[in-house]
């Protein structure tokens, strides 16, 4: 599984940028990011992930998880979002593959 | 005078330690302030280590000094910051593995009797017996047993800040919860205090300089384990078992979350593998053979059923202490040997 190298917030672009470990380099806006939270309280219990709109999400922090996730935390005080280092890599490609709607996808 | 521009386009040579793309695409360089024949560029907050950083500052001061036209360079940031009301994005702080202590080894069990603890001492006094610097972190907050098993009642001594000392016996640092109840007082927790317990652990214990912390997991797949692989990156994982499969089952369960978590597991070890009369030599399989195995993982020692692994645990003198020749004490340095081996190949 590839890990990020290196991860910089970038609040002029609203973009997190993600350097992964095999040279893949992917921009994950904000709305994105935040809408597509995997956690309980965003999700619900079981069913298909869903987008969670949110007005504007500001990030306040992003930090790693032991050896195999990230965590954000939001302005809005949301930080129980752990991403897994596959599942933003599935973001990445969804992101990629869509040019239609960068936000929903 | 150099415009900001120019010094972006310069800046574009640099490439990021270990990758082909340079810092100025991966969004690092941030503001760019020239005054007069001076540059000050600022880098942005990220997730690069304090050596990354050092390497890149060098890097820029001694590009940009070359570039005619420009005089001194200045080179900001790169850490977290704070400022104003709004608070701006900051990066992961970086994961800090504990100052200090070079390699973290996880020993786990699906389930509990199966001599973990036992074994993370051995294995532990094995590791020091081949000249490493050895701590011990006792996790097994609910029944921490490695203060008997090691022979101690100490009280850590308390340092500045609210930092503990570890016990130190037979050249093994030693931390556990043990130290800090009486023997009667059961332990019942909930798990966010017992993550607070692991935490505390991890962070205000001063270690001093160590080459391997044997963790000594508690049993099953619980809070305490998977607080401390999302606190810490784990080097790696030690798996022990008994032979039958009901024991393999649980493995499965261990194994399952190592994987979840991106920690290597090292291998298995088969504890009470066999049993040798001491009256006649035969070795007897009593709880089956060979079912580790089954694992598909290494196995990294098979340990038989002897005495004097029970009587060193009871008395608090580990057998690799009291009997340093004993054939069982072999086996536990090889596999010490092993791991050491196996760590060195995943830095």
């Amino acid at each position: 599984m590839p890990k990020p190298l290196l991860v910089t917030p970038i609040d002029e672009e609203r973009v997190v940028r993600i350097l992964w470990d095999d040279d893949r380099v992917s921009d994950y806006p904000f709305d994105y990011l935040r809408g597509w939270c995997p956690c309980a309280v965003c999700q619900g219990h079981g069913g298909e992930r869903r987008f969670v709109h949110v007005e504007k999400p500001q990030l306040v922090s992003i930090g790693t998880v032991g050896n195999y996730a990230l965590n954000p935390r939001w302005s809005d005080g949301h930080e129980t979002g752990i991403y897994t280092f596959e599942y933003l890599r599935s973001l990445g490609d969804q992101l990629e593959s869509q040019d239609s709607d960068p936000v929903k996808g | 005078m150099i415009s900001a521009q120019e010094v972006r386009e310069h800046l574009k040579r640099i490439p990021y330690p270990g990758s082909r793309r340079d810092i100025v695409s991966l969004g690092l360089v941030g503001e760019i302030v020239t005054r007069a024949n001076d540059v000050i560029v600022h880098l942005r907050p990220s997730s690069a280590s304090d050596e990354v950083l050092r390497h890149l500052t060098g890097r820029i001061v001694a590009l940009l000094s070359g570039v005619p036209g420009i005089g001194q360079v200045t080179v900001h940031g790169g850490r977290a910051r704070t400022m104003g009301e709004q608070p701006s994005p900051v990066a992961p702080p970086p994961q800090q593995p504990l100052p200090g202590v070079r390699r973290v080894i996880a020993v786990a069990s699906g389930k509990g009797g199966v001599g973990k603890s036992t074994v993370a001492v051995i294995l532990a006094l094995a590791l020091k017996a081949l000249g490493n610097r050895v701590g011990i972190l006792d996790a097994d907050i609910y029944g921490p047993s490695i203060p008997l098993m090691m022979g101690t009642e100490a009280t850590p001594r308390a340092g500045q800040d609210k930092k503990i000392y570890p016990v130190e016996k037979y050249g093994v640092r030693l931390i556990s919860m043990g130290f800090f109840l009486d023997d009667k007082s059961p332990v019942i927790w909930r798990g966010p205090i017992v993550m607070g317990i692991v935490r505390q652990f991890l962070r205000d214990v001063l270690w001093g300089e160590l080459d391997y912390l044997v963790v000594d997991l508690p049993p099953g797949t619980g809070d305490a384990a998977l607080t401390l692989a999302q606190e810490i990156p784990l080097s790696g994982g030690v798996i022990v078992t008994t032979p039958q499969d009901v024991a393999l089952l649980d493995v499965s369960r261990g194994i399952a979350m190592f994987r979840q978590v991106n920690v290597p597991i090292l291998g298995v070890i088969e504890n009470m593998s066999y049993y040798v009369c001491p009256h006649c030599g035969e070795r007897e399989d009593i709880f089956g053979h060979g079912g580790a195995k089954k694992t598909g993982l290494e196995i990294l020692g098979e340990i038989p059923i002897v005495e004097d692994v029970r009587v060193g645990g009871d008395s608090g003198t580990p057998l690799v202490a009291r009997h340093p020749d004993h054939p069982v004490a072999q086996i536990f340095r090889q596999i010490a040997q092993r791991l050491v081996e196996k760590t060195a190949v995943l830095q």
